[in-house]
């Protein structure tokens, strides 16, 4: 497989690592705050990363059960995050070899219409079905969770990053 | 290097499942149908409250931290404002105790009254105190989230109060939560009964308004009689709330000479924003009347026949 040039050879990735950080972030996410259009989705933040890092691992099944998930707990329509992560991860699986030749920035600024993307579909749902407009402050929301996307680049990929065979005089 | 360390393994040539499009059109077209039966024909409770008790344990830990913070913001309240506290509670009470020492008189006599005039005696409507977890973090609808459910007995459609006035109904009751939907919520209407001049109406709400939204009385003439500072009770001629229960306070009327209506809006009485203790009441106490037997529907039916066969 062609790499892009100075890119550092990954250890595999621990199925268990993948999922418990998804769980994480659901639980992240489910912090009550109050009633904030905002916030930041760290669980669609998540999905996306790990559907562009391991397409085969994550997919829309993950996506759209998760989405179920904040569903219910946010007493909202039933689907409309199912929907708004299936469509992303989609867009993310399609996508997943071109993003990873860029940078970490230009990642982020490839990132952000999708994720503006997804928020409008759940606002134009919810608006169908009848909501409250929230203010037009559920903009920051997609803004954030591109800024974020290096710091969860680093993150998360930190364990794969690790040396293959430990030497006490040549710590990586 | 050893094998096995390299991230990139060679993908299955032939076991790729479905492609990713067909995968897409199949989870859109089952959100798309859960979508339409939540909302229309509300058919997805049950795979709600399943996902909901599984949820459970997660939702607990979410609730840990924020609970935590609450704590700690009570124990360090100075005391100060713990004091103050106390002395508006004692001046409360001892307005509070002069009505309440009249209260067992005062039913003795209205209940005599109303043996009197042969009218329906007054139900008890059996309560249960509850604690609001959070808001629900919908931003499209006004919700919280109590923390008692089906276990606990609560019945869907149960109205909610706090301790100056009524804050909602139960929507959706999941095993250890059920979901309130606020009176300023969209979808929310309530009957009331303006207790200056006894008129009954309907107000819904409405959302849009300053200080997290208020309730509106709709179609209201002009010419009513309604002042700004007038109280709206419930009404009771729903069914649902027992009558008598504050709601809400008329802090705006418009009357405009373009319109038949007067626009009159009101600012609920109980808090809908950081609302904490509230008390769920069981539904349709103040039982109706039986609707007497009437032999209106045999004329109306034969009268539609008879249009019926005029037209032909």
């Amino acid at each position: 497989m062609i790499m892009p040039r100075g890119q550092q050879l990954l250890l595999p990735v621990n199925p268990v690592f993948i999922w418990s950080s998804l769980l994480v972030a659901m639980v992240l996410n489910m912090v009550p705050l109050g009633r904030l259009a905002w916030t930041p989705d760290l669980l669609m933040l998540l999905l996306v990363f790990w559907s562009v890092h391991q397409p085969s691992k994550v997919g829309m099944g993950a996506a759209f059960v998760f989405g179920l998930c904040m569903d219910v707990h946010q007493a909202a329509l039933l689907g409309q995050h199912a929907l708004a992560y299936t469509a992303l991860t989609y867009v993310a699986i399609t996508f997943h070899r071109r993003l990873q030749w860029l940078t970490l920035p230009a990642q982020a600024v490839q990132v952000l219409p999708w994720f503006f993307a997804a928020h409008v579909i759940e606002l134009v749902l919810r608006l169908l079905a009848g909501g409250i407009f929230p203010g037009w402050s559920f903009l920051l929301a997609p803004l954030l969770e591109a800024l974020l996307w290096p710091v969860a680049s680093f993150v998360l990929l930190a364990p794969q990053r690790r040396a293959p065979d430990r030497d006490e005089n040549r710590p990586l | 290097m050893p094998l096995g360390t390299l991230e990139r393994d060679a993908p299955s040539l032939f076991r790729q499942g479905p492609s990713a499009l067909s995968r897409l059109v199949f989870f859109c077209a089952l959100a798309l149908f859960l979508m339409v039966a939540d909302a229309r024909f509300g058919l997805t409770q049950p795979l709600r409250a399943a996902v909901s008790a599984v949820l459970q344990p997660l939702q607990w830990l979410a609730l840990q931290p924020v609970q935590a913070v609450r704590q700690a913001a009570d124990y360090v309240e100075s005391r100060n404002t713990a004091q103050q506290v106390e002395a508006a509670a004692k001046r409360l009470l001892v307005q509070q105790s002069l009505k309440a020492n009249q209260v067992d008189q005062l039913m003795l006599e209205n209940q005599r009254l109303r043996d009197l005039l042969a009218l329906r005696q007054r139900v008890d409507t059996p309560a249960r105190a509850a604690e609001v977890l959070y808001d629900a973090p919908d931003p499209y609808t006004r919700r919280v989230v109590i923390d008692q459910g089906l276990t606990q007995g609560i019945e869907p459609g149960s109205p909610v109060l706090d301790e100056s006035g009524v804050l909602g109904q139960v929507t959706r009751v999941h095993p250890f939560l059920s979901e309130v939907t606020l009176l300023v919520d969209r979808d929310q209407a309530i009957p009331v009964l303006n207790t200056r001049t006894g008129v009954r109406s309907v107000a819904y709400g409405d959302p849009t308004g300053p200080a997290g939204g208020g309730l509106e009385l709709r179609f209201t003439p002009t010419s009513a009689d309604v002042q700004e500072g007038d109280l709206l009770t419930t009404s009771g001629v729903d069914g649902v709330y027992p009558p008598g229960l504050p709601v809400a306070k008329v802090d705006r009327v418009e009357r405009r000479v373009d319109s038949a209506f007067a626009r009159i809006h009101g600012a609920p009485l109980a808090q809908t924003q950081g609302a904490r203790h509230v008390l769920v009441l069981k539904p349709g106490a103040a039982e109706l009347p039986q609707r007497p037997a009437s032999h209106l529907p045999a004329t109306a039916a034969s009268g539609a026949a008879g249009k019926k066969g005029a037209r032909k």
